[in-house]
């Protein structure tokens, strides 16, 4: 496909200028309503706008000092991250700001100037339910297994993960498990593309695969994909181009990214940008975000996409930011 | 000439045009009458100081001898004492009787009086210059200023008078008391206010501000730091809410008050999560009803089915609630079927919410409601309503295998239980049948019906039959072949690889790749590498 792409059709290109564009000026909408709706996953937008610039190969897009000031000024004191400055620590903040920080090169900002690893490590460690080995998104207690995803997603960044009770989480996620091969949020809960993302990373993280039913999950896995080419979350519901991520980056685990149909997927990812404004939406037409901006990227990254970065499955950061943090 | 006579000299237009100097240019604007207040004001400030105008503009010579004798003498006529006296007598006598016969007046207006200043105001138009209002609007302004001064007055005596009530204070033999009219005028008075400032400074008047309820609360507002990356800006009427919060949250107050602060708070916006956490403390705190708070719920749910927080809230409520009435059988069995009710009415507006969903299997683990005939049965309506709903399915398995007497702990999801009694296996099994038949390319029933047949440790082949009805002619040309259903197709394979017919199983997997379901070739592939 590389030495396809200058001859491609209008509809199959990826319109990149038009992508770093519409992310760089996500942070000047301050007008828009929506802005201040979506205050509460400010940090997390910063990672994912920063995560697609990288992947289209535009990391110097957005400015590097003043990313990281803005990472640290929403750092508390017990080192767990806020959403924006004057929000409370949670763990999903908390983890986008180490993913930000990893992907900026800037872990010895966080040692000068923020509140150091240790105690970042020491936050997300506290969320710990140590009775169900399962995590807390902050104190207010509200149980997930993104948060246990995120956790050791952020602590094996830190090289920390050793400050958590692994196993127990383990066992955790295997009773999350679902007689259809899948993952929920909980025990009992259904089996959902986006949890069983995090079950399988955890579980990837942990160097526990073994535990995975690679087979049933693989064909629940390639059931996603709909007869015109995009994905779904769960059977019967509508294709989404997020789950581009959610569902390749699980394949791409388990080693079955082979399983759903490339070309067809491509050609729906791509038929959701907005070639005018830039940026990509759920589905062909609808209104675009920096949400759905970089799940279509980092899916396109897996499949092979000529132009573009390659990009950490069990991470989602460009592959040389892991190669640089974990020495691998 | 300066008019004779003994009254001052009055700002009317006619003598305006009379004090002009009849050497001086001709002036455009002379003859019309002032149309702005700093005009109006200029206007009298020349006509105290006769000839001050030109002689600034033309100088002296400008002015005919006797306009130069009358300028000279009201200015004398201004000196103090000390600087008069250095004049010789018969010169300060000849310049009295020039003062009287001018009817000079004694005092002039001072040149800081046509400075009128700049008002950040939608009424003052010209550059902020409150000189620019026309003389009727500037009427208006003064107005509207005296009001809002005195409206500010009776609203700090109001304050006043509160506080000496907080502190018990009499009033002779009375206690001084703050009744609810007191009260209500206040409110009044403050809307008035809220409206008289508008009008003048185009300021909006936050609600809380209006609200002699509030008044003891020091709201934080947010702080930015400088040139952040990413801005917040937020509606005037949602950062005043925020800040009184971030007020009543650092004090730790758990009130009345704040608990409909946060009902306000998640009015606007329900995806804030601080503002829930707190709200369950006051909840606690107070120790309120929790039914009743589960009703409010209720409303917020229906109005934001994709919210997190609410179903983590009433989460959170169930762990505090079920607490006391756990010994209570007859309370616990109300309690369920009131939520079972709301669940009911809440899937009928979204009957695949994920949240809604995983809530449900929450409660029927930490009620019990294993047993409850209610709950398989909401299940069924679901199903029927929408055989395609894979939530409901996934809740079915959830219900019937999960429960305690069921299952063993341990055996993983995908493995076969000992514990699962084989007469509910075939009841489960029979049932995926006939809603498979309704729609047989839905994917749902067919993972439940291979769920269930390894769960009881059963063959595949038990389902060989009913599935043979789905695929017609396999392998056969002339357009005989037919498969309504992939799924069906797909465990055949299946059944065959387990009865051992390779040959078979291959030809299902390679039709499925070829023709049935060209999308997952893939997938149909590796089957195919696997049966050797």
């Amino acid at each position: 496909m590389s030495d396809k792409s200058n001859k491609l059709p209008e509809e199959l290109q990826l319109f990149t200028s038009a992508h770093v564009k519409y992310i760089q000026s996500l942070d000047t909408r301050k007008d828009e309503y929506d802005y201040w709706l979506t205050e509460h996953l400010r940090l997390n937008g910063l990672y994912w706008g920063l995560t697609a610039l990288h992947i289209l190969g535009h990391p110097e897009a957005l400015p590097r000092a003043e990313t990281i000031d803005f990472v640290l000024s929403c750092q508390h004191e017990n080192g767990g991250f806020g959403a924006a400055p004057g929000h409370d620590a949670h763990m999903l903040s908390t983890v986008s700001a180490v993913q930000i920080l990893a992907l900026v090169d800037a872990f010895d900002d966080l040692e000068s100037r923020g509140k150091g690893k240790a105690q970042v490590g020491k936050y997300i460690a506290n969320l710990q339910n140590r009775q169900t080995g399962t995590f807390a998104g902050d104190e207010w207690g509200e149980e997930d297994t993104r948060f246990l995803y995120g956790a050791f997603n952020a602590l094996s960044l830190l090289g920390l993960l050793d400050l958590v009770d692994v196993d127990k989480a383990v066992d955790h996620i295997v009773s999350c498990a679902n007689f259809d091969g899948g993952y929920g949020s909980g025990p009992g809960a259904e089996s959902h593309a986006s949890q069983i993302f995090t079950c399988v990373g955890a579980l990837t993280i942990a160097g526990r695969k073994d535990l995975i039913d690679t087979d049933r999950l693989g064909r629940w896995l390639s059931e996603r994909q709909v007869a015109g080419g995009g994905l779904n979350g769960r059977p019967e519901k509508k294709e989404d181009v997020c789950y581009s991520w959610w569902v390749l980056s699980s394949l791409e685990m388990i080693g079955k990214t082979h399983w759903i149909d490339r070309d067809s997927l491509i050609a729906f990812i791509l038929s959701c940008q907005d070639p005018d404004r830039g940026g990509l939406s759920d589905r062909p037409g609808n209104m675009v975000d920096v949400w759905h901006t970089v799940f279509s990227i980092t899916g396109l990254s897996i499949l092979g996409y000529p132009g573009l970065q390659p990009v950490d499955e069990v991470y989602c950061l460009p592959k040389s930011t892991i190669e640089r943090v974990l020495g691998r | 000439m300066p008019p004779k006579g003994k009254a001052a000299p009055k700002p009317k237009a006619s003598e305006a045009k009379a004090t002009q100097p009849s050497s001086s240019k001709k002036q455009p604007a002379a003859n019309t009458p002032p149309a702005t207040i700093a005009e109006l004001s200029q206007l009298r400030l020349d006509e105290s100081r006769p000839f001050d105008a030109v002689r600034r503009k033309q100088g002296l010579s400008a002015l005919s001898r006797d306009e130069q004798t009358t300028w000279y003498a009201a200015r004398f006529a201004r000196q103090p004492a000390h600087a008069r006296n250095r004049v010789p007598i018969k010169t300060q006598r000849e310049l009295w009787r020039q003062v009287n016969e001018a009817s000079i007046g004694l005092r002039a207006l001072r040149d800081h009086t046509t400075k009128w200043g700049l008002a950040a105001s939608p009424v003052v138009t010209s550059g902020g210059d409150v000189g620019g209002l026309s003389i009727e609007a500037f009427g208006e302004w003064s107005e509207r200023r005296l009001r809002l001064t005195a409206l500010e007055v009776a609203s700090r005596a109001f304050r006043e008078r509160r506080e000496r009530a907080r502190r018990g204070e009499t009033e002779g033999k009375d206690r001084v008391v703050v009744t609810e009219t007191d009260v209500d005028d206040e409110k009044e008075r403050r809307r008035e206010m809220a409206e008289v400032r508008q009008k003048l400074y185009g300021v909006v008047t936050g609600r809380f501000a209006l609200d002699p309820e509030w008044d003891d609360v020091v709201p934080i507002p947010h702080e930015e730091p400088d040139g952040a990356l990413a801005v917040i800006a937020y509606p005037a009427e949602y950062a005043e809410a925020i800040s009184y919060l971030r007020a009543v949250m650092a004090s730790k107050e758990y009130s009345d008050r704040c608990l409909r602060l946060t009902e306000t708070i998640i009015e606007m916006n329900p995806a804030h999560y601080t503002v829930w956490l707190y709200r369950a403390a006051i909840i606690q705190a107070l120790k309120l009803s929790i039914p009743y708070e589960m009703e409010w719920l209720n409303k917020v749910a229906l109005d934001n089915l994709k919210n997190y927080q609410i179903w983590h809230h009433r989460h959170l409520l169930v762990d505090s609630y079920y607490p006391t009435i756990a010994e209570d059988a007859e309370a616990t069995k109300e309690f369920g079927a009131a939520e079972q009710a709301f669940l009911t009415r809440i899937l009928a507006e979204d009957a695949k919410n994920y949240h809604v969903w995983s809530y449900r299997s929450y409660l029927v683990d930490k009620l019990g409601m294993w047993d409850d005939p209610g709950e398989l049965a909401a299940v069924e309506d679901l199903i029927d309503a929408d055989v395609r709903n894979n939530s409901a399915w996934s809740h079915r398995f959830f219900l019937v295998f999960s429960h305690p007497a069921r299952s063993t702990p341990g055996v993983a999801a995908t493995e076969p239980d000992p514990a699962a009694p084989s007469e509910i296996v075939d009841r489960e099994v029979s049932y995926a049948k006939d809603k498979i038949v309704l729609a047989p390319q839905n994917q749902s029933p067919w993972n439940y019906l291979r769920g269930v047949l390894v769960k009881g440790g059963r063959k595949l082949a038990e389902a060989e039959e009913f599935s043979s009805q789905f695929v017609v002619g396999l392998g056969e040309g002339g357009g005989r072949e037919e498969v309504t259903s992939t799924h069906a197709l797909d465990l055949l394979a299946e059944i065959y690889a387990e009865k051992g017919d390779k040959e078979r199983a291959d030809l299902c997997l390679r039709r499925l790749g070829e023709k049935w379901d060209r999308i997952r070739v893939g997938y149909w592939e590796w089957r195919r590498k696997c049966l050797n």
